[in-house]
């Protein structure tokens, strides 16, 4: 192959040497990262230092508003919203996802490659789209989840009531994204090789305590990979609440989320500049959480 | 080679078998009936989306004429969402799986001054949320009056430090260092080397990224709905979502629920056939993406 | 060995200069605003939310030929001022001409967005239009909205409902209270009405209106904020006692929710403006028709004084380059005897100028929705007995998220309603004096 790639290579281009090379793919990311990333970053941080107001214009307020955000209330409700809405969420779809893959894995069911594709199908639908769809689902009265349960005799929980609504949400995201994780830990139960399959089966191990004791432990890196991208999606929160406030209006408020909270200021209340300090402080947040997690799951491992 | 085959006669095994189909076909209802909702949703008319049962058809027929509003609603709008859609969504994916190969590429293959800071800032990177900085990126682009382009929702898209971290994983494995040296005994150029030989190698991996990038775009919604201000620019995610609130926002105006369902039916069906047909590029592709990283 | 690789030529497989020529030329792609020059037609741009603003301005354009008219729908209400104050900060993508509700016009003005439509002739139609109307839009000759139409309240109520249980339509509010507990009691899932005051903030508007209650009057740069009155917190504690004892639904309004209940007949009436069925015929088909129309209850039986929810004006911004046609446009929108009859006979919308008010032939129309009541009539003594003198904040969006926020906990179950209207005080005076406001 090489051989026939050097003899199709041109003659008279521009020599890239090996030390010029790595800089040169990582050019165009490293430029836009810092243009879209980095720059807007430190731009955040500035602006959060000043100031803007309807009489009397901008002023210079160093750090006023992070003073401000640290015992603002709706932040820190915010953030308490996301945390709950994690430990709710991740957990359960992680599981979920696990079972089905082991279960997919293990070639027990009919249907194999079925199940797989349609438990997928939801990711390609937008979050958008999803929650207007379950926000029509959910409604108590007239919704048709509430209609059937009425027709069989009982009750279904008001799905966006305080009580619920976490839940609710929670169940949109299980809805997108169980599928998707499904398949990722599939595809690494796969790539297992078999022979430790056969060994297990002459010591006569059963299938559950071949799944669960050899096959899952040897995924765990997948899981932790995939659990941290969850949790930075969790910590993310916006569309679902946005879209479906006004079904759940005693308990979604303006700034249920903190993005929501920024996206409120920014636009309803005329101040960017505190809007900023939240984006930085939300940046912090999610940076700690994700990386306290990851230490903390390599710990683990390495014991 | 399978257990199954070799326990397949026991009672037990079958009783398994029944017992685990019932749980996944359990699951199988709850993942089709929203979407199952959509479909008799888009063939109704507003007054009897509140009035028919919701998990099934109303005897009035009303696909053709939901169709037809939603084609031709604001001169032909849902078109313009469309082909938004597709041209934000293409050209995003597009450039992040690119670029996040090569960085990738970069971080696997070469060591080089400044390479642990650099993978550093790109897994730091990963873990601040692009939502976190809509807002500031916004007012960023407003001050260089950027806002309402194609720009503003596509450039930021283009980094997307998840890529290059799963690339580097990736490439890792699947390109031997001794595969690169023996281009270079071949006397072939960096550049070469991995467009000639690496890529192609590479390829799932680069599936993955430009499948996970494509969904990320086609899903986002707070960056577009910060950026854009016209409507025949937003994508489809963000006019849906407008469509929706003419009716909720409590101002006496125009009820497009069902409208705004059968676009929802629209939008979702290509992505879907897209899906199923690429299904053993994504089915390979994200296992190994994941099973790497 | 490793030198000999260094040194190989290299072919520079894709072309990373044209790409970046592309990647730069992406924001000319997306389109700068195109000048026009003056032997041209103009294009205004309009973003404006009632149904089928196209017919009248269709109407504008006939007369106008050379003004062409595009109506973007930004999604009404609060997405649709959302899109303004995100162009207004941008710098870019403004309107030319905007819908814009009463209760909005202080808050574009404070941020000097709107231009005065004075110069290019708006006030030659001032003596027109009803006088509070206009008054909300102008100050002295300055004209910063051109109204179109009004919303005075009244009382929507279900026919059918009312006669099969012996309900006749509340003169006082305290008789609304006792057909709400008496309809609770003999139809139980039947509900006098759904109390939407937590989470529409321009209706509870409208009722703070009514009783009294005057949260903001703005001087200048002084503002006086008494959102904890007395007034207002008998309003809420009035709705608190009939929310406590279930004899009215508290389901947030707008939602699919409501407007199916509305329709199923679980609520009997609905307080509302005129405009109001331009949603409702939309929506419903087996109670339409059974709806009628009669004024909306008094605080104190023959003491008439009503209020006004919504109704619009159309604003043109300080970006426009074409003001003259703007105004025109806003002009023949709110003035227009023939394009404002239109709107009410086809689409509720109630007029606001004197002498449609005082149309006989208007104020006789049958509406179908209706049952063919002609309940312009009830609607028009309800506009003579608006009280003018409410005003709206020059923050009043926000001060109304912060409101409805706090309503709807409380609504959730945590404290009284009245009571939260002590923290949004708190709240919304804090925020005025952190926008440089003096509050007095």
């Amino acid at each position: 192959m090489t051989e026939r790639a050097l003899r199709a290579q041109p003659r008279n281009r521009v020599i890239v040497s090996k030390t010029v090379a790595p800089y040169l793919f990582l050019a165009p990311f490293m430029l836009l990262f810092a243009a879209f990333l980095i720059v807007p970053l430190i731009y955040a941080f500035d602006i959060s230092l000043y100031k803007k107001a309807m009489v009397g214009g901008v002023k210079f307020v160093g750090a006023d508003n992070y003073v401000k955000a640290f015992t603002d209330p709706k932040f820190w409700e915010g953030v308490g919203v996301l945390f709950k809405f994690a430990f709710l969420q991740i957990p359960v779809m992680i599981g979920t996802a696990l079972v089905f893959a082991l279960i997919l894995d293990s070639g027990v069911v009919w249907a194999k490659s079925f199940f797989r594709v349609s438990f997928f199908i939801p990711y390609a639908v937008p979050a958008v789209i999803a929650t207007l769809i379950w926000s029509y689902l959910y409604g108590p009265a007239y919704g048709p989840i509430g209609q059937t349960a009425r027709s069989l005799g009982f009750e279904a929980p008001d799905f966006v009531s305080a009580k619920w609504i976490l839940a609710s949400i929670a169940n949109i995201a299980q809805w997108e994204y169980m599928g998707y994780n499904m398949i990722i830990y599939f595809a690494a139960l796969q790539a297992i090789p078999t022979d430790l399959e056969e060994a297990s089966v002459v010591d006569g191990a059963s299938a559950f305590a071949y799944a669960t004791r050899i096959k899952l432990p040897m995924i765990v890196p997948t899981i932790i990979v995939t659990v941290v991208f969850s949790i930075i999606g969790s910590l993310q929160l916006f569309t679902e609440p946005f879209l479906i406030q006004n079904m759940a209006r005693s308990i979604i408020n303006s700034n249920y989320t903190p993005n929501y909270y920024a996206y409120t200021l920014t636009f309803v209340g005329q101040q960017p500049n505190y809007a900023a300090a939240i984006s930085f402080l939300l940046g912090g947040v999610i940076a700690i959480v994700s990386y306290a997690f990851m230490l903390l799951a390599n710990r683990r491992i390495d014991r | 080679m399978s257990i199954v085959g070799k326990t397949a006669t026991s009672g037990k095994f079958r009783r398994n078998r029944w017992l685990l189909t019932g749980v996944l076909s359990l699951y199988f209802l709850y993942t089709f009936m929203p979407l199952f909702y959509v479909i008799t949703a888009a063939t109704k008319s507003n007054p009897d989306l509140f009035s028919t049962f919701g998990l099934w058809f109303a005897p009035d027929f009303n696909l053709w004429d939901n169709l037809h509003t939603l084609f031709t609603i604001q001169d032909g709008i849902f078109l313009k969402w469309m082909g938004n859609t597709a041209y934000y969504s293409s050209i995003s994916a597009a450039g992040a799986a690119l670029f996040s190969t090569f960085a990738g590429y970069a971080f696997a293959k070469y060591s080089f001054f400044g390479k642990k800071l650099m993978f550093a800032l790109v897994l730091g990177a990963v873990m601040i949320p692009q939502t976190a900085l809509v807002i500031p990126m916004f007012l960023m682009l407003s001050k260089l009056g950027l806002t309402n382009t194609a720009f503003a929702v596509i450039a930021p898209s283009l980094v997307f430090p998840p890529g290059v971290f799963l690339m580097r994983a990736y490439i890792d494995d699947a390109i031997s260092n001794e595969l690169i040296e023996a281009g270079r005994m071949d006397g072939a150029g960096e550049v070469h080397i991995f467009s000639a030989i690496a890529f192609r190698l590479l390829m799932p991996g680069f599936t993955t990224v430009l499948i996970l990038a494509f969904v990320a775009n086609w899903n986002n919604y707070f960056l577009p709905l910060v950026m854009l201000n016209k409507p025949d620019m937003f994508p489809i995610t963000v006019g849906l979502a407008q469509m929706y609130s003419t009716a909720i926002s409590g101002t006496g105006g125009v009820l497009l629920f069902t409208v705004v369902m059968t676009g929802a039916l629209v939008s979702i069906v290509p992505v879907i056939a897209a899906f199923l047909i690429m299904q053993r590029f994504w089915q390979g592709g994200l296992g190994a993406g994941g099973v790497k990283a | 060995m490793a030198d000999r690789k260094n040194a190989s030529p290299v072919t520079f497989g894709f072309g990373r200069r044209d790409f970046l020529r592309g990647a730069a030329a992406l924001p000319l792609l997306a389109g700068l605003p195109k000048m026009a020059s003056a032997e041209d037609t103009v294009e205004l741009l309009v973003w404006a939310w009632t149904p089928d603003t196209a017919v009248q301005a269709e109407m504008f354009m006939k007369k106008f030929p050379n003004i062409k008219i595009k109506i973007e729908n930004q999604g009404g209400g609060k997405p649709h001022y959302d899109k303004l104050r995100n162009a207004i900060q941008a710098g870019s993508g403004l309107p030319d001409v905007a819908q814009m509700e009463f209760n909005s016009i202080p808050s574009f003005r404070a941020l000097q967005a709107l231009a005065d439509m004075g110069p290019y002739g708006a006030n030659d139609v001032k003596d027109k239009f009803i006088d509070w109307t206009w008054a909300a839009g102008s100050d002295g000759d300055a004209v910063y909205s051109i109204p179109w139409d009004s919303g005075p309240m009244g009382s929507i109520y279900r026919d059918d409902i009312y006669a099969a249980n012996g309900l006749t339509p509340a003169k006082t509010w305290d008789e609304f209270a006792e057909s709400a507990m008496k309809l609770a009691k003999d139809k139980p899932g039947t509900y006098l009405t759904n109390f939407v005051g937590a989470s529409d903030a321009g209706w509870l508007g409208s009722q703070l209106w009514q009783i009294g209650a005057r949260p903001f009057h703005v001087n200048g740069e002084e503002i006086h904020i008494e959102i904890n009155s007395q007034k207002a917190k008998d309003l809420l504690n009035y709705w608190q006692k009939l929310v406590d004892a279930k004899a009215v639904d508290t389901t947030p309004g707008w939602t699919t929710e409501w407007f199916a209940g509305m329709d199923e007949g679980k609520y009997a009436t609905w307080i509302a403006a005129a405009w109001s069925p331009i949603v409702m015929q939309q929506s419903m088909k087996k109670s339409f028709g059974l709806w009628r129309a009669a004024p909306m209850p008094m605080w104190e039986a023959g003491k008439n004084v009503t209020s006004n929810w919504g109704g619009s004006t159309f604003s043109a911004f300080t970006t426009s380059q074409h003001l003259a046609e703007a105004t025109q446009f806003a002009v023949f929108m709110g003035s227009d005897p023939e394009a404002a009859r239109l709107w009410n006979t086809k689409q509720f919308l109630f007029p606001v100028l004197k002498e449609l008010a005082a149309d006989a032939d208007l104020m006789g129309n049958a509406f179908e929705f209706y049952g063919n009541q002609p309940v312009n009539q009830v609607f028009a003594e309800s506009l003579s007995q608006v009280d003018p003198t409410f005003e709206f904040a020059p923050f009043q969006d926000y001060a109304d998220q912060i409101l409805t926020d706090a309503l709807a906990k409380a609504i959730g179950g945590a404290g009284t309603m009245a009571d939260a209207l002590d923290g949004v005080q708190d709240a919304v005076v804090t925020y005025a004096q952190d926008q440089g406001f003096t509050v007095v």
